[in-house]
């Protein structure tokens, strides 16, 4: 037995040393919560009973489309999870360690990446071979089990995910303290930070009349390099794919304080569709921040399947749909959100038919700056999108 | 052979018979046919027939030599009420030429019996009589005399000794190949007698014969002397191999079935090896009972009637046959349409065919079944602990049962784990055992040369040596067999393996024909994946198993005259399956259990191993004492898993009490292999 040599690992020792910091009411709140999580095994090993946890569960069967609020929230599911059980001991602990990991981070008045989290957290467990987590993959959904758990945010846990996603366009903001005009950040934009709540990010002045939100960083350069917010008196963003959390809440924050209209320019196979029913709808992973970030008003402006012919492009851009392709086409096909929606039904029956995907780097194919010059603006003209 | 019941088969003595028909036109004549008439020579029949007689090739004639010998000895050391002790010496003493001495601790022969013993062929006392004996598996000592006498030419030589103080008789005997009677080459004919004193000692040394004079004991002790018995000598042609069907082989599996014998073997390599007695209770004495009327054949009871001399048809039924009152005999009679008062002697073909018919349509109770000894339960445990490595053994006998009015009684055990065969030998076994080969492959080799290893499992072992199948055996250079030795060691086989099983019929075990034996069937036909083997459909189980099956019986019905596998009567099957269910579900009932310990031992090792951590944590979100967080989680810990508990040996095996699978169970751990017996609950 490993009890007496784990019963002073080197982590409390460091807790106990680090210098306690000021702490927020909403701090105090999330501290009240963890303790609370852990009073809980207490009292129940005190007693011999096993221990447990009712996770919220965030799968699908737990997620619901709301028709009124028009996003996705989360049911009341639970799952339970407990330490005497063979295939839910270890998880059981981990949940158990990212807790402990983030009231660490709050009393120490820190924040840090999931990836540093996992490094926090991860260790050999005593007597063993095993490590408390193997990779980041372990600890990302534990992370997001303590939020449900503890109904708290994943900023109030003191804990961000990788920024990834940039903002240009005439805006100007205060970042923590810092006065950022988003019209002067030449070449590369201002960096979307994860968390982007009023005490980190205020809104001090915009003129900018929509937003126009892109798939990745690639088509993101070539509007702004056009120029194009300048144009068309508009903030362009992008989210790097799927958009992560902050830049969701950014663009729902922007939308419903400042009343920007949404664009979104994506891929025209299931993916691009993907990210417009995340931006839109929300997630079913995250279906408990729907209310926080989802967009309902957010329009598709294209890439449109009908688009091949329509801008007559050449054959060469064509990228054949695989079977993936196809089963998640049709998985889309039946979101409730699409399900009533005739031109979605049309929109996405035709790629089926097209059987192939187009990237909006296809558009290079008619002139660098289609896309900017022609595409966009004719879309925008023509208030021609999906809904 | 026929069941009839004639005193002396003299082959020889039988008049020519006339072969003359009548027909259209005459061929041949009376006279013309005479001169090509004569006697039949015991020889020429014996070569004739050899393939009944159990000396179709040379590797099979040892054996039987042996088995006929030592069968022998154990059913005279039993008759005489003498725990029984034999030894069986093979020597090598020319290229294919063995001489194999069997001697025994029995009651010895009278002199004047033992030259038609030895002599004569198809002369004994067990052929005619019902009772449960050994006897009726062989031809006789006789033959085996015989065809060393054809192959080497040279006489069966007899040591017998009935009591202490007397002298022992030594005779060298030939059977007169013409005349089928014995031919007394020593002391003029009368063979000589030994005293038993240094002269006699002399005598034996000077003859190229030999006498184990007092029982092994421990070192310090007085010497026991052999009070009495017998040794037989014969030297004949032969092939000695080890594995399936051998010598070998049969002495295991005879000192698995009868516990209370202990077996000394010298082998043609000089290596000595004694399976010791485990029981020191005799199987109970056998009664002779006479025969039921359901089990008698048509050519049969006309013998019988034959015999009947004087009796009426009443008398003959009532005192020939058992369960036949006078009642039961005027049914009979009146359903052929005969009188009580015929004299049965005078019954002819015709209404002995009624009779038969008669019998079979009357309502006849069943046999009684105390003619039977079996093994017992106990005594199956103890011989299969002492022979068959393994973790688990249990054992069932069935009650009594009849078929075609012949009581028999089927008996199974079964051990399970343990080592196989391939494991215990040795790089020079390996090396001899190849050389002598006569496999094509090296695949056939493996598995017809070690027990219990399938096709898969010789794949196994081949691959690890990084062999091809195809290689022939005698080919492997030095090296090679070293490869080959390496991977039989290390290969995990208990997988692969399949169920060894171990056939036998009146504590004489079965070492050919398994496919055609109703035992063989029954356990192929039983379901062994619900007792936590594998299986496929038609097939023996997969795992590290033996089977040891034994039908005692008054007369065990074989299929062929060649007595190697057991006819599948419906009554008989029956009973198998009952016995190899009886054993399989306590061997279900113990892999299961095995597999909840090992389970619940896992289960708690990966609660215990999260333990530190959840308390660990539990202490730094609301600093609780973390070992008291520690303490209570141990203690549900336990509690979750107290299966893992129930008595734990060093090993964190589980020590299982036999009363569990309801007796008739042994366990063994692996620190403290039980003594022999140990365990037992019945
Ligand atoms: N080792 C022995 N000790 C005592 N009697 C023996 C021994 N071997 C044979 N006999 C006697 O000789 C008889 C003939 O033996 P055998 O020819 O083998 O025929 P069977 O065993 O079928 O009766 C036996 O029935 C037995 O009475
Ligand atoms: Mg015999």
């Amino acid at each position: 037995m490993a009890k007496k040599k784990s019963a002073n690992s080197s982590s409390d020792s460091n807790r106990a040393k680090a210098d306690p910091a000021k702490l927020s009411p909403q701090d105090k709140k999330t501290l009240g919560s963890l303790t609370g999580l852990a009073d809980g095994v207490v009292d129940l090993a005190h007693k011999s009973r096993a221990p447990h946890m009712d996770v919220p569960s965030r799968s699908l069967s737990n997620a619901r489309y709301n028709k009124t609020k028009r996003y996705i929230e989360m049911g009341n599911n639970t799952t339970r999870r407990e330490l005497f059980n063979l295939s839910q001991a270890k998880s059981y602990m981990q949940t158990l360690l990212v807790s402990s990991g983030c009231k660490q981070l709050i009393e120490e008045g820190k924040t840090t990446s999931i990836r540093g989290l996992y490094y926090l957290l991860k260790h050999t467990i005593d007597g063993t071979k095993e490590e408390t987590f193997n990779d980041q993959a372990e600890s990302d959904p534990i992370i997001e089990d303590v939020e449900v758990l503890l109904n708290a945010l994943r900023e109030e846990l003191h804990v961000y995910a990788s920024n990834r996603g940039t903002m240009v366009g005439n805006i100007i903001i205060n970042d923590s303290g810092d006065e950022i005009d988003c019209s002067r950040m030449g070449s590369g934009g201002y960096n979307i930070p994860s968390i982007v709540e009023p005490e980190v990010v205020q809104f001090v002045k915009c003129s900018a009349k929509f937003i126009l939100h892109v798939e990745k960083d690639t088509v993101w350069r070539r509007f702004n390099e056009d120029k194009f917010w300048r144009k068309h008196n508009c903030i362009l963003t992008h989210g790097g794919g799927q958009p992560p959390r902050g830049v969701r809440r950014l663009l729902h924050r922007l939308h419903n304080e400042l009343g920007l209209p949404i664009y979104c320019v994506l891929d025209n196979d299931p993916w691009g569709y993907y990210i417009y029913s995340v931006i839109k709808q929300g997630s079913i992973n995250l279906a408990f921040e729907s209310k926080r970030m989802a967009i309902p008003e957010a329009k598709y402006l294209g890439l449109r399947s009908i688009d091949f012919e329509r801008c007559n492009l050449s054959n060469s851009v064509q990228i054949r749909l695989n079977d993936n392709d196809r089963k998640r086409a049709k998985q889309i096909a039946n979101y409730p959100w699409f399900k009533d929606k005739p031109k979605w039904q049309k929109e996405i029956k035709k790629l089926l038919d097209n059987d192939f995907k187009l990237e909006v780097e296809a558009l290079i194919n008619k002139g660098i700056s289609f896309v900017t010059e022609t595409y966009v603006p004719e879309r925008l003209e023509e208030q021609d999108w999906l809904d | 052979m026929s069941n009839g019941s004639v005193d002396n088969v003299e082959l020889v003595n039988d008049a020519p018979r006339n072969g003359s028909a009548p027909g259209p036109r005459r061929r041949a004549t009376a006279e013309s046919m005479a001169a090509q008439q004569r006697e039949i020579s015991v020889s020429e029949f014996f070569m004739k027939n050899r393939h009944l007689l159990g000396f179709d090739n040379p590797r099979k004639a040892l054996l039987t030599t042996v088995k006929e010998a030592v069968d022998n000895s154990l059913d005279a050391c039993e008759e005489a009420g003498i725990l029984p002790e034999v030894w069986v010496h093979i020597e090598m003493v020319g290229e294919n030429r063995f001489k194999v001495g069997v001697q025994d601790n029995g009651p010895g022969i009278v002199k004047k019996q033992i030259p038609s013993i030895f002599g004569k062929l198809l002369y004994g006392s067990k052929f005619h009589r019902l009772r449960m004996s050994r006897g009726q598996q062989g031809i006789g000592i006789s033959a085996a005399g015989m065809y060393g006498l054809i192959t080497t030419g040279k006489p069966v030589k007899i040591i017998s000794k009935t009591s202490i103080r007397k002298p022992a008789h030594y005779f060298e005997i030939q059977i007169d190949p013409k005349k089928n009677k014995p031919e007394i080459l020593n002391g003029k004919g009368e063979g000589v007698d030994i005293p038993p004193n240094e002269e006699g000692r002399k005598y034996i040394a000077d003859h190229g014969i030999e006498w184990v004079e007092h029982y092994e004991t421990p070192e310090g002790q007085k010497p026991e002397p052999l009070a009495s018995g017998t040794r037989v000598t014969i030297e004949l042609e032969a092939i000695y191999k080890r594995g399936r069907g051998s010598v070998d082989e049969y002495l295991e599996q005879t000192a698995i079935a009868n516990p209370h014998v202990t077996l000394h073997y010298l082998d043609p390599d000089g290596e000595y090896r004694t399976y010791q007695r485990s029981s020191q209770n005799m199987p109970p004495e056998p009664k002779e009972i006479k025969p039921h009327p359901y089990g008698v054949e048509l050519g049969r009871l006309v013998a019988m009637l034959k015999d009947a001399d004087g009796a009426t048809l009443s008398q003959f039924f009532t005192g020939s046959f058992s369960r036949v009152s006078p009642a039961v005999a005027r049914k009979i009679c009146e359903t052929a349409n005969l009188s009580v008062r015929t004299s049965a002697k005078k019954v002819g073909r015709g209404e002995a065919d009624a009779l038969y018919k008669a019998i079979q349509e009357t309502k006849i109770s069943a046999p009684t079944t105390d003619c039977i000894s079996p093994i017992g339960e106990e005594n199956l445990l103890k011989g299969l602990y002492n022979v068959v490595p393994g973790e688990f053994f249990c054992s069932a006998t069935r009650p009594p049962a009849v078929y075609r009015g012949n009581p028999f009684q089927v008996e199974v055990a079964l051990a399970y784990g343990g080592v196989s065969n391939v494991k215990k030998v040795t790089l020079e076994a390996l090396r001899e055992m190849l050389a002598e080969s006569d496999a094509r492959t090296l695949r056939q080799f493996i598995i017809s040369s070690f027990d219990g290893l399938g096709a898969d499992a010789a794949d196994r072992i081949l691959k690890a040596a990084e062999m091809p199948n195809r290689m022939s055996p005698a080919k492997l250079k030095k090296g090679a067999v070293e490869q080959l030795y390496h991977a039989m060691q290390h290969v995990n086989l208990s997988e692969g393996a399949t169920m060894q099983v171990l056939r036998y019929a009146n504590r004489v075990p079965l070492q050919f024909q398994p496919a055609a034996c109703a035992i063989t069937q029954a356990i192929m036909q039983t379901n062994w994946r619900s007792y936590g083997l594998s299986q496929s459909r038609g097939s023996l189980p997969n795992g590290p198993l033996t089977v040891m099956v034994h039908l005692a019986s008054v007369w065990v019905p074989f299929t062929s005259e060649s007595k190697e596998a057991i006819a599948d009567y419906p009554e008989i099957a029956k009973e198998l399956r009952l016995g190899l269910q009886t054993v399989g579900r306590k061997l279900g009932m113990f892999l299961r259990r095995r597999l909840k310990v090992k389970q619940e031992v896992e289960r708690r090792a990966i609660f215990m191993r999260y333990l530190g951590e959840v308390a660990g944590a539990v202490s730094a979100l609301n600093g609780s004492d973390r070992d008291k967080v520690y303490a209570d989680l141990l203690r549900v810990a336990e509690r979750k898993t107290k299966e893992a508990d129930a008595k734990f040996d060093k090993h964190g095996r589980r020590v299982e009490t036999p009363e569990e699978f309801g007796g008739n169970v042994l366990i063994v751990t692996h620190e403290s292999p039980l003594p022999a017996g140990g365990a037992v609950a019945s």
